[in-house]
C-alpha cells in the first residue's frame, strides 16, 4: 500500500515529497488496477491532486496519459469519446485521454470518474453508486441513489471497514467479481483505500421499517442497479457491453434487496 | 400493422432469465418485456411476418392460432409505439 509520505512521480520513480512532475514525468496513480499518468501543469492543482489521490499513487509503470488542457484547442485526432460537464470536458483518444477546462480539484475528480467508467467498460468493470463494506476480508456492496442510505451504512460500519462510502468500482478481476477501493468518497471525505476484496453480495438499499433481506429476480436487481450505474455514454455497442457486464455480475455474485430501517441491526440479516 | 417487424438497430438489449431487458441508449431509458413479448422481440428479425411470429406463439404456448395472432398484433403494436420496433414497410404486389 503507497502511504502518505512518499509519493510516486513519473516511470517508476520514487521521490520524497513536495515533487511536481513536469512534462517527462506525470503523477502516477492506479484505480481499480487501471494506471494513469497525469500531466498537470498547474502548480496548485497538482498539490490538491497529490493531496486527493495520496493512497491511489502507484509505480505500475506508466499508465494512460492525461494530458489538462485549457479549454480551447484545435482537434486534430479523431475522438473516440468525449463529454461535456459544466467548463470542462473530458476527451479519450486512442493516444491517451485530454482533461480541459480543469480549474479545480472537483472537477478533475468528476472528469477522473467519467473516464474511468469508459476504461473500466472492456475491462467488466463499472462504477456503482454504492456504499462497499469489508467484513472478514470479503466485501459488502450497499447501492442506492442518493437519500437511499450508504453513508448511515458506512457510518453504522466498524471503524476501516468501510472501502467507500459513496462510489464503488466493481470488477472482474482474478477469476472473480471484486469491489475495489476509490478515491471518490462522500460524507466521509476520506482518501480511500487503494484494495481490493472479493464480492459477498450485493444489496439494494430500500428504506423501511424493518431490517429485512428479500430475495429478488435478476431482473428486478437489474432494475435496481441500472439507475445506480455511472454512465455517461450513448453509444449502443457500450451499452451493450454494460448489459453484458450486469448480467454477468448478477448471474455470479448474490444480489438481493435490503429493506434497512438505519440501524446497526441489518447486518445480523446481511451476515448473520 | 407492421408486415415484417424489426428490432430497432439502436438499442442495447440482452436476455435475463429468458426475458428481454432493453436500454435505449439516447435516452437511458430502460425497457423490460414479459415472457409473451420477449418470444415476439427474438422473432423480430425484419424477416418474419406477423404471421409467422404468431405461428411460433401458438406453438410455444400451445395456443389456438387465432389467440396468438390476436396477442401478437397486440403487442407488436405496443412495441411500435415505444420505438421498440421498426415498422417494415409491407412488400407490394
Amino acid at each position: 500500500m503507497p502511504c502518505d509520505a512518499r509519493l510516486i512521480l513519473g516511470v517508476g520513480l520514487v521521490f520524497a515529497q513536495p515533487l511536481k512532475p513536469d512534462s517527462d514525468r506525470p503523477l502516477q496513480i492506479s484505480i481499480g488496477s487501471i494506471p494513469f499518468s497525469l500531466f498537470i501543469p498547474e502548480e496548485l492543482l497538482l498539490q490538491q491532486a497529490l493531496k486527493r489521490y495520496r493512497e491511489f499513487t502507484a509505480a505500475l509503470g506508466p499508465g494512460l496519459p492525461i494530458v489538462l488542457r485549457p479549454k480551447e484547442q484545435d482537434e486534430r485526432e479523431p475522438t473516440a469519446f468525449s463529454y461535456d460537464l459544466d467548463d470542462a470536458s473530458v476527451i479519450l483518444r486512442r493516444s491517451g485521454a485530454e482533461f480541459r477546462g480543469v480549474r479545480h480539484e472537483y472537477a478533475l475528480d468528476s472528469l477522473l470518474r467519467i473516464l474511468l467508467t469508459m476504461m473500466l467498460l472492456p475491462r467488466r468493470g463499472f462504477l456503482l453508486h454504492a456504499a462497499t463494506i469489508v467484513r472478514n476480508g470479503r466485501a459488502y456492496v450497499f447501492a442506492g441513489r442518493s437519500g437511499a442510505g450508504k453513508s448511515t451504512v458506512a457510518s453504522l460500519s466498524p471503524e476501516g471497514s468501510v472501502l467507500t462510502d459513496e462510489i464503488s468500482l466493481l470488477r472482474f478481476t482474478d477469476g472473480c467479481w471484486q469491489a475495489h477501493g476509490t478515491p471518490f468518497w462522500g460524507e466521509f471525505r476520506a482518501a480511500g483505500r487503494n484494495d481490493r476484496f472479493p464480492l459477498a453480495g450485493i444489496y439494494s438499499l430500500v428504506q423501511a421499517p424493518e431490517d429485512r433481506v428479500e430475495a429478488i429476480s435478476k431482473k428486478e436487481i437489474l432494475r435496481a442497479l441500472l439507475p445506480c450505474v455511472l454512465f455517461f455514454t450513448s453509444d449502443k455497442d457500450a451499452n451493450e457491453a454494460l448489459l453484458q457486464t450486469l448480467v454477468g455480475l448478477i448471474g455470479q455474485v448474490p444480489c438481493q434487496r435490503l429493506h434497512f430501517r438505519r440501524g446497526t441491526e441489518f447486518w445480523k440479516e446481511v451476515a448473520p | 400493422m407492421i408486415e415484417s417487424p424489426a428490432r430497432n438497430p439502436s438499442l442495447a438489449w440482452r436476455e435475463v432469465d429468458g426475458e428481454i431487458v432493453i436500454i435505449s441508449p439516447e435516452d437511458s431509458q430502460v425497457h423490460e418485456l414479459n415472457e409473451t413479448a420477449s418470444l415476439i422481440w427474438k422473432y423480430a428479425d425484419g424477416i418474419r411476418s406477423c404471421d409467422e411470429i404468431a405461428a411460433e406463439l401458438a406453438a410455444e404456448f400451445d395456443v389456438a392460432l387465432e389467440a396468438a395472432r390476436a396477442d401478437a398484433a397486440e403487442l407488436i403494436e405496443a412495441l411500435e409505439e415505444k420505438r421498440l420496433l421498426l415498422v417494415a414497410a409491407p412488400v407490394a404486389g
